[in-house]
């Protein structure tokens, strides 16, 4: 029905379309502004009424001092919160977009010289585009898409993992056992959450003293960039650049890195051995415990031997010596060969600190360059020397497009097969495109760390280790009382979900369906079993349960404490997970089972997902909620008013559900009404995941609603999560939505009605093909938003 | 990061070294001497420390009992959470009643704390803040504004830089330090190789290459993406002509450099690295290294952590708290007010003129938050500490009147400091809302 009434709406207006498509700087307040104004707002926000004291009628444009107005009115327009719902007169949707785009258009103009208005373009906004539009009728005139002419700077992990290649060896893809950590995987955090990169660690045969000393021995590094630390996706080129102070950091590990690069482990030759018992027990004294001194390590190297290694391992230095350790690194790092001009202008500089310094020191120094070379840090999109087709548009070409398409599935420079593309010539055109794109997804080798990443980032699964609990919360929801304990089983958990997705990307069918309600678990028996028991209580008839041992060491044998109900699972297979081993080899042995249908279904209801949904004491049924009307119905909640005092009343003896009634007030229902009855049905779940039926010794309410979804099928009451799940897995516009979220992604922006096409092939490319992941990345990746960027005039004509 | 004309920064340079090695100079005065933007003598205004407190700050937690309206602090006990304050009530001044509406300060107004806008979590600050204006006002040093950030240690170690509370322009944030160690080495660095000429010289070579290069790399790009990456160069163009700053006066900084041990390389607790940050902050002022230090305990977020106080609970919700007669925020009021007189000793040591440096000194400490987490900002309490060379009022309780806001004391530290403005960061418009009166706010000039 709802579809319906989009395409007749759309059909009706197809040429205001192609005037919003392309008609920035056209409107003004008085032709645009002022008269939807007058027809729509100025009845209760003019000078006869001004309910909520929000008046327009004094407004002349958009400037400095009525900014923050006009984002309400720019947000409150674009997600039809206004006028309100029982308004007869509604604007069209085209008249929304049209008055949205020129409000962000004029405050971007306002805030020019003041820190600049970014907000409408963050990734959090892009639902802002009414999802008809896009997925209604495309009309004809529509210019093609494209994306602006770019740098991205370098992923935290990608950056990471590039450093990784320069000293650590990590083993090939092995089919018979998928899961373990292979060259191309991302650095995941151990189970303290912790990501590093360590030097020598593959060699170390053996220390003095315990693990703790083993820890504080071992040398290695952290991620030097960071992400935004919030829910949602992150990677967006827009969002982040290199400050000084990473950059100085790059340089301090880039020395580092060399060093190891060419002389393996910084260690006296004693440390040397083939196997511990070799090494002269004086040099095991306890007195050296933690000390870089206590490490030992095997006699054969396994770091990568490099043109770097060649260059130190033999006396003197050579120009040939010389050069090919500088194209090495420039390329290991920038993921392109260098220019002639380029590999000469870093031998100019090794020279010469070579000169200055001599060898030893001199190279350490002269190659720390290549790591901020620019390409190093940024990846560009620039498509400097193409020619303009009648839209301004230039497709990106060999090398940037091979680039591109790598950085779309790995951290890692290009395989040689994409290498060899560029070389002969044949990376240009969008078949050359599609035929690498689709090597690349059939290859299950070339690991693709990037498509994990984005289910990371759609998901928010991979928070959970990061909530901070309270210890008596945690404890009173069945938890265990040592937090470390907690954080490491969720570190673990989210391991086991990426697990879980890999799994399903490889089967590949019906994706997203299958990822919301798929009964299998990836589980470990040892610690898994307490989430996903049933907390059933304290029962005050049985004897009270006995008290932890105050050391924090847990009996042995002990089970679970009495306030859960395990719940038994089937024995499952074999399957591995990866988890960074850095003290101790780390157990990656899990079980693939499944899970009760009437307790859980898909990965919303796993505790990686809940927990990620959490606060410290309880559960966050608005955050949860959130999560369905965004990344599930397509739509947004505005941001909060900066005079809400958003806090719910501290009643620890109250249900969630019963200290929320405080959103249900008019003012703040309005919004709460998208997120809360869609976040309440997870009460089935207590705050540490464990489900549960009860809740105070009560029967726990699960019910919820989804209210004015966009697809009136699926508005109406549901009794709990897996319920509401089920009916939101079976929804054309989730699928929609979930092809909305892999654009953004991907092209690393929002859409825009430009891209009303792309989103429709990618969807129904995906729905074509049984759900497959693979097929809506194809469409997307040879579609000309990918493909295609614009560059300003003024570049064009300064570019060389 | 800060701009720094690159020509204006080697004649500081040569300009500082040459101050660096006169001997007769006195060590507080040898760096700031040699200002080539202001001149100055011995009782002028010479520095100015931020202290920002995240969560807020309650004035219930700070005016002293049964003083309901503004009067002297004699005879008068401070409350508990500023009790270590007592020795010094004659140099403090306790501020309430000015306001920060406009600048959204719930959760925590981020750059509008100090910018005097409207903030937010992720929004990019709209103009300069009062303590980089402040840095380019005072007499000129080597690190003209040093910025350290204090939060639980896992997130010092993963974010050791993070920008939310000072800006050098719009969408221009200055970076806090958090990882004491990054910042020793680049204060201090210069001290264990001071002498080895050939070295460093090869260094600065390398690095100013890498300056260029990347200079060259942002020629082609296009406007929006070339002030992305600006920042880059910026940065490290900053970093350079700092490294060089430094090490030219490593001789005269070797004095000051505080014992570089445990706290530093193995902290128990945050507490440990919130010492090691205060103290690197405390060497660069007495050092003459730096005029302006702007500390965000918290950062400037709602986050933040004390377990070296005992406190156990982290986060936000110690925002989620009262603070008044609360143990967790008496313990971290304690210690931010134990800082801030670690600070006012540290400066009172040293000689400068015929006083102490501390006679030249403001302290302004605050919140980022107003007063207390989810807050409209009606009522912004401050403290000041010193009286700037004689510019500021102390030893009294002043109560205003809740109408001008915290832009008009911002615009009275600029007329303490001799550059006076009639408004800071507020145009007409604005001001018709927010502030009815111009210039500084009069209760508080001496």
């Amino acid at each position: 029905m709802a579809r319906t009434a989009a395409i007749v709406s759309s059909c009706v207006l197809i040429a205001a379309f192609v005037d919003v498509a392309h008609a920035d700087g056209q409107q003004t307040f008085e032709s645009l502004a002022r008269p939807f104004l007058q027809k729509h707002c100025l009845d209760c926000h003019g000078p006869d009424s001004q309910e909520g004291d929000v008046s327009f009628h004094k407004l002349t444009g958009v400037d400095t001092d009525n900014v923050e107005l006009w984002k309400r009115v720019w947000e409150q327009v674009a997600l039809k919160e206004m006028p309100p719902r029982d308004e007869i007169n509604q604007p069209a949707p085209i008249d929304r977009l049209r008055l949205s785009k020129w409000i962000t258009g004029e405050i971007e103009r306002a805030m020019k010289d003041k820190g600049g208005f970014h907000a409408h373009r963050h990734p959090s906004k892009g639902n802002h585009l009414d999802h008809d539009l896009l997925f209604g009728t495309v009309p004809e005139g529509l210019e093609p898409a494209s994306t602006p002419a770019r740098i991205w700077r370098i992923q935290p992990q990608e950056h990471l993992t590039r450093l990784n290649e320069l000293i650590n060896r990590e083993p090939d893809f092995n089919p018979e056992r998928p899961g373990l950590r292979t060259r191309g995987d991302f650095i995941g955090p151990n189970l303290e959450g912790e990501v590093k990169v360590y030097f020598g660690l593959d060699r170390l045969i053996g220390w003095v003293g315990g693990t703790a000393a083993y820890a504080a021995a071992i040398t290695g590094f952290s991620p030097v960039f960071s992400t935004e630390a919030h829910h949602g996706l992150r990677n967006y080129p827009m969002l982040y650049s290199v400050n000084g102070s990473e950059a100085t950091q790059i340089a301090a590990i880039a020395e580092d890195v060399l060093h190891f690069m060419a002389y393996g482990p910084d260690a006296e030759p004693y440390q040397f051995a083939d196997k511990v018992g070799d090494i002269d027990n004086k040099y095991k004294h306890e007195s050296l415990r933690g000390l870089s001194q206590s490490l030992f390590y095997s006699k054969s190297p396994k770091r990568p031997l490099t043109p770097v290694y060649e260059l130190m391992n033999e006396p003197g230095v050579s120009d040939d010596r010389l050069r090919a350790a500088v194209n090495y690194l420039f390329e290991a790092l920038t993921c392109r060969p260098p220019s002639t001009s380029e590999s000469d202008e870093y031998l100019g500089v090794l020279k010469e600190a070579i000169d200055d310094l001599g060898k030893e020191e001199g190279v350490m120094l002269g190659l720390t360059p290549i790591f901020l070379d620019r390409d190093a840090l940024f990846r560009t999109e620039l498509v400097e020397y193409g020619t303009p087709d009648k839209y301004g548009r230039v497709m990106l070409q060999e090398q940037e497009l091979a680039l591109a398409i790598n950085a779309a599935f790995s951290y890692i420079p290009p395989d040689e097969a994409l290498k060899q593309a560029v070389q002969q010539g044949r990376m240009k055109t969008r078949d050359d495109v599609k035929r690498e794109v689709t090597r690349i997804l059939e290859d299950d080798r070339i690991r693709k760390p990037r498509v994990l990443q984005f289910f990371r980032e759609y998901f928010d699964y991979d928070r959970a280790g990061t909530v901070c609990k309270d210890t008596n919360a945690l404890v009173s929801a069945g938890g265990d009382a040592k937090m470390e304990t907690h954080f490491r089983a969720m570190f673990g958990m989210t391991a086991n979900t990426d697990r879980l997705i890999e799994l399903i990307l490889q089967e590949d069918k019906n994706v997203l369906q299958e990822l919301l309600t798929t009964d299998r678990v990836v589980f470990d028996a040892t610690k898994d079993m307490r989430y996903f028991a049933e907390y059933v209580g304290i029962d005050k008839s049985l004897p009270k349960p006995e008290a932890e041992p105050t050391d924090g060491r847990k009996k042995k044998g002990k089970g679970l404490p009495n306030s859960i109900r395990a719940t038994p699972l089937p024995k499952g297979q074999e399957i591995h997970v990866r988890i960074a081993k850095v003290v101790t080899p780390t157990k990656t042995q899990r079980v693939l089972t499944t899970l009760p249908a009437e307790q859980r279904r898909g990965i919303l209801t796993h505790p990686s997902w809940l927990v990620s949904h959490t606060d410290a004491m309880d559960n966050h049924a608005i955050l949860r909620g959130r999560w369905i009307r965004e990344r599930l119905l397509g739509g947004a909640v505005p941001d909060v008013p900066i005079t809400v005092d958003a806090m719910l009343p501290d009643e620890p003896t109250e249900t969630l559900r019963h200290r929320m009634r405080v959103t249900r007030e008019d003012y703040c229902w309005k919004c709460h009404q998208k997120m809360d009855p869609l976040g309440l049905p997870f009460e089935m779940y207590n705050h540490i995941g464990l489900y549960r039926t009860k809740e105070h010794d009560e029967p726990v309410d699960t019910t919820g609603e989804i209210i004015n979804s966009g697809e009136p099928s699926l508005d109406g009451p549901v009794n709990n999560a897996l319920e509401m799940i089920d009916k939101l897995a079976r929804s054309e516009r989730v699928k929609q939505v979930f092809v909305r979220h892999a654009f953004r992604y991907w092209m690393g922006r929002n859409e825009t009605i430009n891209d009303a096409p792309i989103l429709q092939d990618a969807w129904q490319a995906y729905e074509r093909s049984g759900g497959s992941m693979k097929a809506m990345l194809t469409s997307l990746l040879t579609s000309d938003a990918f493909l295609y960027r614009t560059r300003p005039e003024e570049t064009l004509a300064n570019a060389k | 990061m800060a701009l720094i004309n690159r020509r204006g920064m080697l004649q500081g340079v040569t300009a500082s070294i040459g101050a660096a090695v006169g001997a007769s100079l006195l060590p507080g005065r040898a760096l700031a001497e040699s200002a080539t933007r202001a001149t100055t003598s011995a009782g002028k205004p010479k520095r100015i420390i931020f202290f920002l407190q995240n969560q807020g700050f309650d004035p219930e937690t700070c005016v002293p009992e049964g003083l309901d309206a503004g009067a002297s602090l004699a005879g008068v006990t401070l409350p508990e959470p500023i009790s270590p304050l007592e020795p010094y009530k004659g140099k403090i001044n306790i501020i309430t009643g000015i306001h920060g509406r406009h600048t959204s300060p719930s959760h925590s107004a981020y750059f509008g704390a100090l910018g005097g806008y409207r903030g937010g979590i992720g929004v990019a600050p709209s103009g300069e803040t009062i303590d980089h204006v402040l840095s380019q006002l005072l007499p000129q040093t080597i690190l003209p504004h040093l910025r350290i950030g204090m939060d639980a240690l896992e997130n010092m170690i993963s974010r050791p830089t993070l920008a939310t509370l000072s800006a050098s322009g719009p969408g221009k944030p200055l970076f806090m330090h958090s990882n004491p160690n990054s910042l020793y080495e680049m204060l201090f660095g210069g001290i264990s190789t001071g002498d080895v000429k050939r070295r460093f010289e090869a260094r600065s070579k390398v690095f100013n290459r890498i300056e260029e290069l990347a200079g060259q790399g942002g020629r082609t790009l296009p406007t929006k993406e070339r002030e992305r990456y600006d920042s880059y160069v910026d940065g490290f163009r900053e970093v350079n002509g700092l490294r060089e700053r430094l090490a030219g006066v490593s001789d005269h900084l070797k004095k000051f450099a505080p014992e570089y041990g445990d706290k530093f390389l193995k902290p128990e607790f945050e507490t440990d690295w919130h010492d090691s940050l205060l103290d690197l902050g405390i060497a660069a002022l007495k050092s003459g290294v730096t005029n302006v230090l702007t500390i965000g305990s918290g950062r400037g977020e709602i986050f933040g952590s004390w377990k070296g106080l005992g406190v156990v609970q982290a986060g936000h919700n110690l925002g989620h708290v009262k603070q008044p007669d609360n143990p967790i925020w008496i313990k971290i009021r304690q210690y931010n007010c134990q800082m801030l007189v670690k600070l006012m000793d540290a400066l009172e040591s040293m000689p400068e003129g015929d006083g102490t440096m501390m006679d030249n000194t403001l302290i302004v400490y605050t919140s980022n938050n107003a007063d207390k987490q989810h807050t409209s900002g009606a009522n912004w309490p401050f403290i000041l500490l010193g009286n700037c060379s004689g510019r500021i009022k102390t030893g009294q309780y002043t109560q205003l009147d809740g109408k001008r806001p915290i832009n008009a004391l911002y615009t009275t530290l600029l007329h303490a400091i001799d550059a006076p403005r009639d408004r800071f960061n507020m145009d007409k418009t604005t001001a018709g809302m927010h502030d009815p009166k111009v210039g500084p706010i009069e209760e508080l000039m001496a």
